[in-house]
């Protein structure tokens, strides 16, 4: 099959039948420890975490090494998957070499893993950060979650700006707080750009519901590896940002500062017991989707 | 130049105008979407956005026709650097093209590098052909000696162009003198009134001191053919050093160095080598123009090939010369018995006083008899038989071998000739022996027969004194051809070839006691014409380029030369060849091989121009100027211009719109 053709098939091919295809030969496994905390046999220790219910603080490592530790339980229940994508405008960008924009490679990887959760048994719900069109799925597992999960990533457009509307995020953290189980999975699949200050927190945050969080930040390459060459003229999606600028003269800069972004984010959310993987578009959707789930694991 | 040329040429500094617009020109960058624009620090512009190519392309297409419009301004005031002719009123000229191909235009050419000045005068020549026109006369002469016509007057411009295209680098000597007579010779019988020479030369022909050449002449009806020097930036002395010779005596070779006049070839050798390049000896210059070098071979059995001159100067080819056996003088064999004579004339017999006087370059040998042996005559040029008694078998057979090869005979019958013993005659010179008869003493020449070299002093044979003549039997008389005759219609003076050879008789003796023929003008005039013709008969082993070989009587010439064969042409049936490269050639007559080198002409290297009169060198020729009006090209050349500048503008819009296209549908997606 010839490039062109294989970009034909990845643009018209549906995004069930390209979730399917991505999502074969990928399990997650028999998760016995789906979820820790209240249960009936002990898991082993883990640090404290503001929020914590405190019935499984360890008092004697309290008072034997002044370190508060929670105790915990394993139990055999399923594992939520929560996927939260975000929608906003700066998900619409393509860029040059890419394949698709970052917010069909995210729908894709979407739509994967709910494939993998709902084959494994396991119920999958969907939120998004902005976004129009873009209507949450609810906690569900069977055969026509994924349909829905799939109509509804199909739907969504990518719009609306984070640096406005200050509150998405809050929102989406309210939700899976309603929504999401402790031991559940939650799935971040953002490019983490013009983000609240407070997001990787907010976000992170999650862990302390028992939760397992996984941010995926999702990139083009051109915002990787800034390949632009002498002056250029950059307008942001979300805001009204315009830099004009030398792109030789700008680039070690430009570098300097996306590593920066991830390193911040991926040191909020290491430290909050989450887990941080990073991904370009033109990355093969079923590597990220493995090291998605060697996270999860 | 004129003023209205140069300011219209000066419109050519406005190309600095679309220059200075196409570097003023600032393209704004295009906005480019990019979500993490925040990110990227604003920075000034320290490179400008390169030109793309169309930019480039228009940028060149404006300059061009910037510089083009300073041109048509200027055409046709402006004169080219291309030669052209320039008609009176439109009408056809008559040119001679003399073209000098001789070595020193081996010279590389410093305007122009690796274009020897040859090759430059043919460009020129090219250009002149260009502009010719249908009607016009072409002539073709060149310069290196002997000069000659290469193409006759034509109007046939093809074939001038493949006279010009015909016309390779010699070694010849230089002859302007005589390419410029002949050039006059051969347009002033032509029917334009516009006659010209273009001289395409160096002008160095060894004679710096010598006169102006562009002197006019005179032309057919007593018009001047102008000559026209048309590129004097052919001229320039150089270094040039040559060998002139190299013989092998015994152990050792004699090589013969000579420079142009004022140069040095100190501190280069002389290398000999054999045929396979090796070195076999090697002996250095002193200082000076000139000189010999002698360089010892390893031993006898050394077979040396050729020596070179090391070192590099202005011509290569004649830095190469063969080495060769030591080639002697030619010599004059005199056999003359003056035991009977009573005039006491004193020294040497009359006739040996005579030929000494022509100062000929030549040996004289006195011998007692003629050589019985054909080995004998290997040295000799000409035999000169003062009244022999006849010859014996011996001689005869040496004799006629002698005049097959190439030799010259003079036999002077008198008395003893016509007296010759019995089994003694002249054969093969006269088949019947000669008769010595009274005459009367007033019995002189017959004036109105002489001819060849004896028509400008026949006057003084009028009267010649003599008692006796010999006379031939009429068969013989016959066979020979009359110089000149008596006044009874006998022969005086005669000649006949025989084989190769040429024997010359003179039916009285060199004697003052026989007649007064030994003293008189004719008598030198008509050794001088034998000797000449015993020189052309056996010309020697080495000579000067450009000399021609003459090969009388002999039916098949095949001459193998420096660079492959090498043609012969007939004249009168003899054939001749002429070398016009340095080197050995090898020459088979008639089966028979012999080798003959052909040396540079000493004056070739002085490379100093001949003077000329600035008129001469200037763009005129007979009142024409050299200029080419290229308005019609340069308006084309502008019109394709503008049509360049419209397709790229289109092209230049085409492939924008293109790219907004491809930009608004990345977007999209």
């Amino acid at each position: 099959m010839t490039v062109l053709a294989q970009e034909l098939w990845s643009e018209l091919t549906p995004l069930r039948i390209r979730a399917r295809q991505v999502a074969q030969g990928i399990y997650a496994g028999a998760h016995r420890s789906a979820l820790r905390g209240a249960g009936v046999e002990f898991g082993g220790y883990r640090e404290y975490v503001p929020g914590d219910d405190l019935r499984w603080l360890d008092r004697r490592s309290w008072m034997r090494h002044q370190h508060l530790l929670v105790r915990q339980f394993e139990t055999e229940t399923d594992r939520t998957l929560c996927l939260i994508v975000d929608a906003s405008a700066s998900m619409g960008f393509r860029g040059p070499g890419a394949p698709a924009t970052k917010m069909a490679f995210a729908s894709l990887l979407a739509a994967a893993l709910a494939r993998i959760a709902l084959r494994g048994g396991d119920p999958v719900s969907l939120a998004y950060l902005a976004g129009r069109a873009a209507e949450p799925v609810g906690r569900s597992s069977g055969r026509e979650q994924f349909e829905r999960v799939v109509a509804s990533l199909d739907a969504a457009k990518p719009d609306g700006d984070a640096r406005v509307d200050r509150g998405m995020v809050d929102r989406a953290v309210a939700w899976l707080d309603r929504s999401a189980r402790r031991g559940a999975i939650v799935v971040v699949l953002s490019d983490l750009i013009d983000l609240p200050e407070d997001a990787a927190d907010r976000l992170s945050g999650l862990v302390s519901g028992g939760r397992v969080v996984v941010v995926v930040q999702t990139l083009s390459p051109a915002e990787a590896d800034f390949p632009f060459e002498g002056p250029i003229r950059l307008r942001s999606l979300e805001g009204d940002t315009v830099v004009e600028t030398d792109a030789e003269g700008a680039r070690d800069r430009y570098l300097a500062a996306m590593a920066a972004l991830a390193a911040k984010w991926h040191d909020a959310v290491v430290a909050r017991g989450a887990r941080f993987v990073r991904a370009k578009t033109t990355d093969s959707p079923a590597r990220v989707l493995r090291d998605i789930v060697r996270a999860v694991r | 130049m004129a003023f209205v040329s140069s300011l219209a040429l000066l419109a050519a500094l406005l190309v600095a105008v679309p220059y200075a617009a196409h570097r003023l020109r600032r393209r704004r960058a295009e906005d480019q979407p990019f979500p993490p624009a925040r990110l990227v620090a604003p920075l000034p512009q320290q490179t400008r956005r390169p030109s793309r190519l169309e930019d480039r392309a228009l940028f060149a297409s404006r300059a061009v026709a910037v510089a083009a419009l300073a041109v048509l301004g200027a055409t046709p005031l402006i004169r080219c650097s291309r030669l052209s002719v320039q008609r009176n009123g439109g009408a056809s000229v008559a040119l001679a093209l003399v073209v000098d191909d001789s070595m020193s235009m081996r010279v590389a050419f410093a305007g122009d590098n690796g274009l020897s000045r040859l090759e430059r005068a043919r460009q020129g020549a090219r250009q002149l052909l260009a502009s010719a026109r249908e009607g016009d006369a072409i002539a073709v002469v060149l310069a290196g000696a002997p000069a000659r016509v290469s193409l006759a007057p034509t109007t046939d411009l093809g074939a001038a162009q493949q006279a010009i295209d015909g016309i390779v680098a010699s070694d010849r000597s230089t002859d302007l003198e005589g390419a410029l007579a002949l050039a006059r010779g051969v347009v002033s019988s032509l029917p334009q009134v516009d006659r010209r020479i273009v001289l395409l030369s160096d002008l160095a022909d060894g004679h710096p001191d010598g006169p102006p050449l562009d002197d006019p002449g005179e032309g057919g009806g007593g018009a001047p053919v102008p000559v026209w020097i048309a590129l004097p930036e052919l001229r320039g002395d150089s270094t040039d050093c040559a060998l002139l010779r190299a013989d092998r005596r015994g152990i050792r070779v004699h090589v013969t160095v000579a420079c142009g006049p004022g140069k040095s070839a100190a501190g280069r050798d002389v290398v000999v080598e054999d045929a396979s390049g090796k070195a076999l000896g090697r002996g250095s210059i002193g200082h000076g123009s000139s000189g010999e070098v002698t360089v010892l071979l390893p031993s006898d059995d050394a077979v040396p090939d050729r020596a070179r001159l090391t070192g590099t100067d202005a011509i290569a080819s004649d830095d190469v010369a063969p080495v060769v056996a030591e080639a002697r003088r030619g010599a004059i064999a005199v056999v003359a018995d003056t035991s009977g004579e009573t005039v006491a004339t004193g020294g040497a017999p009359i006739v040996e006083q005579a030929l000494a006087s022509l100062r000929a370059d030549v040996d004289l040998r006195p011998i007692p008899a003629p050589p019985d042996r054909a080995a004998d005559f290997a040295d000799y040029l000409g035999v000169l038989l003062d009244d022999p008694p006849g010859l014996t078998p011996e001689q005869r057979h040496a004799f006629a071998g002698f005049l097959e090869r190439g030799g010259v005979a003079l036999v002077a019958l008198g008395s003893r000739a016509a007296a010759a013993p019995l089994g003694a005659s002249l054969d093969p010179i006269l088949s019947r022996a000669s008769a010595w008869v009274p005459v009367d003493r007033s019995a002189g020449a017959d004036l109105g027969s002489a001819v060849g070299p004896l028509v400008g002093s026949v006057q003084s044979l009028a009267d010649l004194g003599a008692e006796r003549r010999a006379t031939l039997d009429p068969d013989d008389a016959r066979a020979f051809e009359r110089l000149v005759n008596w006044t009874d219609g006998a022969p005086l003076v005669a000649r006949r070839t025989m084989g190769r050879g040429e024997a010359w008789i003179v039916t009285l003796p060199f004697s003052v006691d026989a007649s007064d023929l030994p003293l008189r003008p004719a008598f030198l005039a008509m050794l001088e014409g034998w000797l000449q013709v015993a020189r052309q008969r056996a010309t020697p082993r080495r000579s000067d380029v450009g000399t021609p070989w003459k090969f009388a009587g002999a039916g098949d010439v095949r001459v193998v030369g420096p660079q492959g064969d090498v043609s012969s042409i007939r004249d009168d049936g003899v054939a001749r060849v002429t070398p016009s490269l340095v080197g050995r050639y090898r020459i088979a007559v008639d089966g028979q091989d012999e080798a003959r080198v052909a040396a540079p002409d000493e004056r070739e290297l002085d490379l100093r121009p001949r003077p000329y009169s600035p008129a001469a060198a200037g763009a005129r020729a007979s009142g024409s100027r050299a200029s080419v009006d290229a308005s019609g090209e340069v308006a084309l050349v502008l019109l394709g211009l503008m049509a360049l500048e419209m397709g790229l503008r289109l092209w230049s819009r085409g492939r924008d719109g293109a790219d907004s296209l491809a930009m608004a549908r990345s977007d999209e997606a």
